[in-house]
């Protein structure tokens, strides 16, 4: 989806003062905002469907090969 | 893991009227924080309670918080009660009768967006309702979506002055 450049400048240079500058601020990720906003609306529930399922794909499939190494500190 | 597409499927499908809120109602207008849960929000006239205990009868619906309690599943039992989290055949679904900060259905359906999604129209929360409801919640990650949102909100805003 064709997004209006006036957004892309938006999330991209966020405008001191702006809520994107706020939200930068409190830790979001805004390029992947962005991403989305360029998407369909049917096309952001598949990515979202995307990446719920390869997430379950990775719990299913990811095995601990060995506990972590306590420090020092951790086995005091 | 059940997800988004067969929660909105089981959505459309049985025609409830009702409004989708939440982080799903984020997703579609833009927002990148994933979500597992569809929350909704649903009309309590009988006719739409009824619709309801069907379509969740045949999702297997259980209480999340008491999958054990003895619940039976009817347009009654939704008319006694008001919010509902619930487990399913088609994962989590929240049904909500009031959303905190914004009110009962009536006026979460007032200035809903329509999208069409799966070949179905959902009514969504407006982007506005939708920060002020997650305001209200206030919790971590509620106010993390805060910051999201609202930087959509204002992204659309500006680009409408100009």
């Amino acid at each position: 989806m064709k997004l209006d450049k006036g957004i892309e400048d938006y999330f991209l240079h966020p405008p001191p003062g702006s809520a994107a500058a706020r939200a930068v601020e409190f830790g979001i990720d805004l390029t992947l905002t962005l991403e989305n906003l360029r998407l369909t609306p049917e096309e952001r529930i598949l990515k979202l469907e995307a990446h719920l399922a390869s997430i379950a794909w990775l719990k299913a499939n990811a095995r601990l090969k060995a506990p972590p190494k306590m420090t020092a500190h951790e086995s005091s | 893991m059940k997800a988004v597409k067969s929660q909105l499927e089981f959505l459309g499908r049985h025609d409830l009227e009702c409004v989708i809120i939440g982080g799903v109602a984020g997703a579609l207008h833009g927002s990148a924080i994933p979500t597992t849960d569809l929350d909704v929000c649903y009309s309590r006239t009988s006719e739409n309670l009824a619709r309801l205990a069907t379509a969740l009868q045949s999702v297997n619906a259980r209480l999340r918080n008491a999958p054990d309690l003895p619940f039976l599943l009817d347009a009654e039992t939704l008319h006694k009660g008001l919010n509902f989290t619930f487990i399913t055949d088609v994962g989590d679904l929240d049904f909500l009768g009031e959303v905190r900060g914004i009110g009962y259905f009536d006026m979460v359906a007032e200035g809903a967006s329509s999208f069409e999604v799966l070949g179905y129209e959902f009514k969504v929360i407006a982007l506005e309702k939708l920060v002020l409801a997650k305001r209200t919640a206030g919790r971590a990650k509620d106010l993390l979506a805060v910051a999201e949102l609202e930087a959509i909100l204002e992204s659309k805003t500006k680009v409408g002055e100009q």
